[in-house]
């Protein structure tokens, strides 16, 4: 089976119908990384038609120097930091009405060492972090729950290490106000 | 919240939503459907050519230096040969002018 860089070539020469392999490929990364900004399945899946789009569309300005797989998840970040920009116009606060009881429980009277299953951190966080700015959000997205490095967070969003260090700091020190005001207001 | 709650809260938030989830998370009509609206897009490897502006603002660093240095280039030459005892540029250029207006003709 050939390489990226192959497919990429026979694409540049005219043949349409590679790039499906190209899709086919890198889909499930794409569709992993919007998953985290986005739960409903069908955004998730337009986010990520919208990604391999516009990878079509700047295919001639990749230049092969880092591995394709990277570039197209840079694709699908910026795609997913616009998505939560146009989110965040049109959905404005939202409530934390929606908490499970467990979630709840875990917030008001939760210790360290209390225990807390992975869907109601999931419901915390989302709620948390939905009150922070799409920037905020990706940058402790990515270096929380996926475990990326400051550079690859930098590359991905087009700054610098100093930028995303800054950002993250505080990002953090919101999400740490956010989820304390969540507490209270879930009484 | 304490650094170890919230260090807890990422933690299990982390188990929540795997990286990479299984195929079967893609729809099956996935491909075809990018595959379709690429169709519908220009051909790849084939730029957009770029406006003058565009070229303008590439070639911005490389001008300004090139003008730079034309300047420079002109002021050094001009003070060399105001040192050589020759006349200056603006000399030449009055002496010119002086002859034009008097020789009525220039028009």
């Amino acid at each position: 089976m050939s390489d990226d860089a192959e497919l990429l070539q026979r694409i540049r020469a005219g043949a349409v119908d590679e790039f499906a392999e190209l899709v086919r490929r890198h889909q499930s990364r794409v569709f992993a990384i919007l998953h985290r900004y986005e739960r409903d399945a069908q955004r998730v899946e337009d986010l990520a038609q919208e990604t391999f789009l516009k990878a079509w569309r700047a295919l001639g300005q990749f230049d092969a120097r880092a591995p394709f797989e990277h570039w197209v998840s840079r694709i699908a970040v910026r795609t997913a930091l616009d998505h939560l920009r146009r989110e965040k116009k049109h959905r404005g606060d939202i409530g934390f009405d929606d908490l499970g009881e467990d979630a709840l429980d875990w917030l008001q009277h939760g210790d360290d060492k209390s225990e807390l299953d992975s869907r109601s951190a999931a419901e915390i966080l989302n709620l948390a972090l939905s009150r922070l700015s799409p920037a905020d959000r990706i940058v402790i997205t990515m270096q929380e729950l996926d475990g990326r490095s400051v550079k690859e967070i930098a590359a991905a969003l087009g700054v610098s290490g100093i930028a995303v260090r800054v950002r993250a700091v505080r990002a953090r020190a919101k999400l740490r106000r956010a989820l304390e005001q969540l507490a209270p207001e879930g009484k | 919240m304490n650094e170890k709650k919230l260090q807890r809260l990422f933690a299990a938030a982390r188990k929540d939503a795997a990286p990479l989830p299984p195929d079967g998370f893609v729809p099956a009509d996935f491909v075809a459907d990018v595959l379709r609206q690429v169709r519908n897009e220009p051909a790849v490897g084939q730029p957009v050519p770029a406006t003058i502006f565009d070229q303008l603002n590439a070639l911005f660093p490389r001008l300004a230096l090139a003008a730079a240095a034309v300047i420079i280039l002109c002021i050094a030459a001009d003070f060399g040969l105001t040192s050589a005892g020759l006349p200056e540029l603006g000399d030449g250029a009055a002496q010119l002018s002086s002859q034009f207006d008097l020789n009525g003709d220039g028009l």
